[in-house]
């Protein structure tokens, strides 16, 4: 524990740091910066799953208004991560994106448009066609295929262990395609001023992207400079660079002059990944009383023929509950379909749903509490068998089960209660989500009139970074929060991963306490002339609005003096922080959530509504109560999407999704969700960082589509094991 | 979207001699805009009936007389329709999103097309966009398709909540044709099925707007429903919906009004089940029936065979709640 930072957060000032610019418009994404010169690109998809481009006809095109110049795999500039097959391999790029002839999947990019304005672009892109030699091809995933199995972890035990008990339970789950589709479309503007390259790009890793682009185009990492100031919106979808930040950049190589390219929304189910469907078979059985004996998963999820990628489904079933007998296996398909991604709680909130489904199946089986079940069988340990750091997982089940009053209204009975035709249900799961940490750097600059600004890389997707780093800078320094600026998302500013995994706060929190240290000692030096090494000294330090003292009882030196004693324009220091190892090797680090849920469900017309909603997390301390309920919320509405809506489709015969635009696929919107209630446990885990906090972006969602399916098992009688559960699944269960 | 040229009518008469081969009539443009940017519609010219239509809201001696170009919102928040056709006010509010019914006019919701998504995808067959290219929907994906009245050529659906309603209602379309003459068309002969020309959606001749909607009087203020059933709360089309409206003296039924969306190629009339129910007692037995006598008609498709299960429960639980709900 560092005792230095032991103290509450100060959320007094509620607001977000970017709320201002975000609801005046000023807060510019990366498609609205004004580039003297610039020209708009649209890219023309293939309208085949498979196949070889043949020709291309582009004499429409080029006759369309406006049209500057047209791009395809026969004249672009080469890129040489993408020269070769070999080079593009290498890479780890996605796509050769106008390196090849071959198609992969339909609406794969095939020319790109660029002329003066987006509306000459598009329309002109809409003018282009292809000849194709079309190939047959699979693009859609058939679950009930034989499987190649991997095992996912050493198996443990074994299988006749615990496979004739009288209390096991053997089901498989399914769930759909889910694409992310944040409000903010991917966009990039790419401008080049001799051999130096800026890239405004929606993005949750700007140094991701300066390093892939170096390698892709040969570029000098210096000379790449990425900026995402504002995202709207990731979900896991910003964290690759995808093919229409490497086709800007070759069309500005080509025209001379800044490119920006806007995906279109229907380009925002095709371009940036998806979820992909996933099929599971959950195996579970314990004794008559409850405790686990063993548990088999099985998973399968198709990707893309040409990158690749893989869902750890089957690893939360090592995490959550002890089991002394553990196998567990994956497969994967490939079909002539978009590269999926990481989205939202990637693998873990699909093999969540799976277990959370077996188990309360199990206790319908045992007769038992599913509360009771899941609070005696928790796991103490992570899968590596190092025992987690903290985890309240118990607490979050014990608190949630309070707040929606299990005990009195969970009937065990299904179908138990009516009101009317509608049939009312209870229903809880449970959530894990490893808490990570990684390197990053920070900054912190005072000005002569003794205010800060703090700043690091790190993208801010919504999630309120911003906020968490002046709360921070606020806490660990005293300066008030009026005297503290941010800047963030840009890579020129000290280095941070990318705003994934949950990491990003966890990962910023150590840069930014040991910046606070640094800069307390440089001002301190500064001030009182002698240097203070040991971090009593280093905490006795106080600041405020004006300047600084040894200890609360000195007296306090202005900040106006030591610029002026000292003829210092400005205070700077730059730390860099990682986990530290000995912790790392001694601990596994979990967040955690308990999901409640009520329902209502309609056995006449297959409607269902979630009534109640409640959400217990465990997220170490909490370093803004708004911005991390805000995730939790979200991440129960986007459980609601998954189990009540959510449903990519891909038409077998043609390879091509169906209804992709935000009408044809459906989020829930605000009348699809009741008021969520979410709280958090709130204790501090320092071993895992300085602020004592463990990452919320994903664990709200793990978990919590089996609360929902579990929820109206109780109303109605039926498992739903086939996500998304549409009013038609209800009626023809 | 293809480059057009745009024109504005100011009156009715004017707007349809404006009208040529590659023109479009547009008002509230809901529609019409997205169909453009996909490409499924690119006409020369845009010929802007805003200023041209009226968009008053009158009763006449028989009904209410509702003009062409006033807005859903309009038409669903005036007290006179909320007061004498609720059932039309609650259809329309089940419609779209607040910002798409702010914008719409009447006579654009009548004329909007189907959102069947092999028809927005102009890389997929469609006979009703493509003539002669196919229906992909028949043997692909038809979940959201037609129960009843369709063909091998299409088994799109009208996606109108507002239109059922006004089949239920015995509604008349005015219309004013490109000779300047104007006719009455009654509103269940308005759309068509699709037969052999599934391009064709409506009866409305080429050139000829919509100018105005008549609603005879009724005595359905008290007991009816419009039920909606979708994948999400709003801005989603239906999977089945029903417009019920019941006119009970006593416990019995005098008359009874009975039309679904999400069935058919256009908004449909339970006719046999009316009958049915008319001088019947308002009970759960005999609603029961009345849905089974309405889905003895329908022939789903291999994969929407639960529209059927859906249809029938939705007739009942909005059957029942005419009786509870207003």
């Amino acid at each position: 524990m560092d005792y230095f930072f032991d103290k509450d957060f100060i959320d007094l000032e509620k607001g977000r740091v970017e709320a201002r610019e975000k609801v005046t418009g000023k807060a510019k994404y990366s498609a609205e910066y004004d580039i003297p010169r610039l020209a708009h690109a649209v890219m023309a998809g293939s309208t085949i799953a498979s196949g070889k481009i043949l020709n291309i006809n582009l004499e429409k095109a080029k006759e369309a208004p406006g049209v500057i110049e047209i791009l395809t795999h026969q004249n672009r500039p080469e890129v040489p991560g993408l020269a070769s097959e070999e080079a593009w391999k290498e890479s780890r790029f996605s796509l050769p994106v106008f390196h090849t002839d071959k198609i992969y999947y339909s609406d794969q990019p095939i020319a790109m448009v660029i002329a003066e304005t987006f509306e000459d672009a598009t329309y002109a892109a809409s003018l282009i066609d292809a000849e194709y030699e079309i190939q047959d091809f699979k693009a859609d995933f058939d679950a009930s295929e034989e499987k190649q199995y991997e095992e996912t972890g050493e198996e443990i035990g074994s299988l006749s262990e615990w496979e004739n008990s009288e209390y096991m339970v053997d089901a498989e789950y399914k769930v759909a395609m889910e694409v992310h589709n944040p409000m903010e479309p991917h966009a990039t503007i790419a401008s080049f001023d001799g051999d130096e390259l800026t890239l405004y790009d929606k993005s949750q890793n700007v140094y991701g992207v300066q390093d892939l682009i170096s390698k892709l185009f040969n570029f000098k990492t210096e000379n790449i400079h990425v900026v995402s100031e504002f995202v709207g919106g990731g979900f896991g979808a910003g964290l690759l660079v995808w093919p229409h930040t490497v086709a800007a950049i070759m069309g500005a190589q080509q025209t001379g002059r800044p490119i920006k390219i806007v995906l279109t929304r229907p380009q925002m189910f095709t371009s940036v990944g998806h979820r992909p469907e996933s099929w599971q078979r959950f195996k579970i059985a314990s004794d008559a009383e409850g405790n686990f004996l063993g548990v088999h998963h099985q998973a399968a999820h198709p990707h893309d023929t040409y990158a690749g990628h893989w869902d750890n489904i089957t690893g939360i079933t090592r995490k959550v509950y002890e089991f002394p007998n553990i196998k567990t296996q994956q497969a994967t398909k490939a079909l002539n379909i978009p590269k999926p991604t990481w989205m939202r709680g990637p693998g873990d909130v699909t093999g969540a749903y799976g277990m959370e489904s077996a188990v309360d199946e199990l206790c319908e089986k045992l007769d038992m509490d599913p509360v009771e079940v899941r609070l005696k069988n928790l796991s103490t340990k992570d899968a590596d068998g190092k025992p987690w750091s903290t985890n309240y997982l118990n607490e979050c089940i014990k608190i949630g089960a309070e707040k929606i009053g299990w005990k009195s209204n969970w009937n065990s009975t299904p179908g138990a209660v009516s009101d009317g035709n509608w049939k009312i249900g209870y229903g809880m799961s449970a959530g894990l989500w490893n808490a990570r940490r990684s390197k990053a750097d920070a900054s912190i600059e005072m000005k002569p009139d003794g205010s800060i600004i703090v700043r690091s890389a790190m993208t801010d997707i919504g999630t309120g970074t911003g906020t968490a780093m002046q709360n921070m800078a606020h806490t660990f320094l005293g300066i008030p929060k009026n005297k503290i600026a941010i800047e963030l998302g840009d890579s020129d500013l000290p280095y941070a991963p990318s705003q994934g995994g949950s990491k990003g706060l966890s990962s910023l929190s150590g840069g930014i306490s040991e910046a606070s240290k640094a800069f307390k000692k440089k001002l301190a030096e500064y001030a009182f002339g002698s240097k203070i090494e040991n971090d009593q000294g280093v905490f006795d330090i106080k600041l405020t609005a004006e300047g600084v003292s040894k200890d609360s009882n000195s007296e306090i030196i202005s900040y106006r003096k030591i610029f002026e004693d000292n003829s210092l324009n400005r205070i700077y220091v730059e730390t860099s922080s990682a986990p530290e190892s000995e912790e790392e090797k001694e601990y596994s680090f979990c967040s955690a959530a308990a999901h409640f849920v009520k329902v209502r469900v309609n056995p006449l017309t297959g409607d269902v509504k979630v009534e109640k909603m409640i959400i217990v997390a465990d997220g170490g301390k909490i370093i803004n109560e708004m911005a991390a309920a805000n995730q939790i919320i979200g991440a129960g509405i986007g459980g609601i999407g998954m189990v009540l809506m959510e449903d990519q489709k891909i038409d077998k015969k043609y390879g091509r999704l169906l209804g992709a635009d935000l009408a044809g696929y459906h989020f829930p919107v605000n009348a699809d969700a009741p008021m969520i209630d979410a709280s958090f446990i709130g204790k501090p885990d320092y071993r895992r960082n300085p602020a004592g906090a463990k990452g919320l972006g994903e664990v709200g969602l793990v978990g919590n589509a089996a609360a929902i399916t579990n929820a109206i098992y109780n109303a109605i009688g039926k498992r739903m094991r086939d996500l998304p559960v549409t009013p038609d699944k209800i009626l023809m269960a | 979207m293809k480059p057009f040229e745009f024109q504005k009518a100011n009156d009715e008469n004017s707007a349809v001699e404006m009208a040529e081969k590659q023109s479009m009539y547009i008002s509230g443009g809901t529609n019409l805009i997205d169909l453009m940017k996909n490409h499924i519609h690119e006409p020369d010219k845009l010929i802007d009936l805003t200023d041209a239509l009226s968009s008053e809201i009158s009763t006449t001696p028989n009904g209410v007389r509702i003009g062409a170009m006033a807005r859903n919102t309009a038409v669903a928040e005036d007290s006179n329709i909320k007061s004498d056709f609720p059932l039309l006010s609650k259809a329309i509010l089940k419609g779209a999103s607040p910002q798409i019914r702010n914008m719409a006019s009447t006579g654009g919701n009548l004329l909007q097309r189907t959102r069947c998504p092999y028809f927005y995808d102009t890389a997929l067959p469609c006979n009703k966009r493509k003539p002669g290219s196919g229906c992909g929907a028949l043997k692909g994906d038809h979940r959201m398709s037609a129960i009843i009245g369709y063909s091998d050529n299409c088994v799109a659906v009208h996606p109108s909540d507002m239109c059922v309603a006004m089949v239920a209602l015995d509604a008349k379309v005015e219309i004013l044709k490109n000779d300047g003459t104007s006719a009455m068309i009654n509103f269940e002969d308005f759309h068509r099925l699709p037969g052999e020309n599934p391009q064709r959606d409506n009866n409305l001749p080429e050139g000829a707007i919509i100018t105005a909607i008549e609603i005879p009087e009724n005595s359905f203020q008290k007991n009816f429903e419009y039920l909606k059933l979708r994948d999400r709360e709003s801005y989603a089309f239906a999977l089945i919906s029903v417009a019920a409206a019941l006119d009970i003296s006593g416990n019995t039924i005098k008359s009874a009004r009975l039309a679904s969306g999400g069935v058919a190629h256009k908004p449909w009339r339970w006719n046999k089940a009316e009958i049915f129910l008319k001088d019947r007692e308002a009970t759960e037995e005999n609603f029961k029936q009345a849905a089974e006598i309405a889905v003895a008609d329908v022939k789903p498709l291999e994969n929407n065979q639960f529209k059927v299960e859906m249809l029938k429960g939705a007739i009942q639980q909005a059957l029942q709640n005419c009786l509870t709900n207003n």
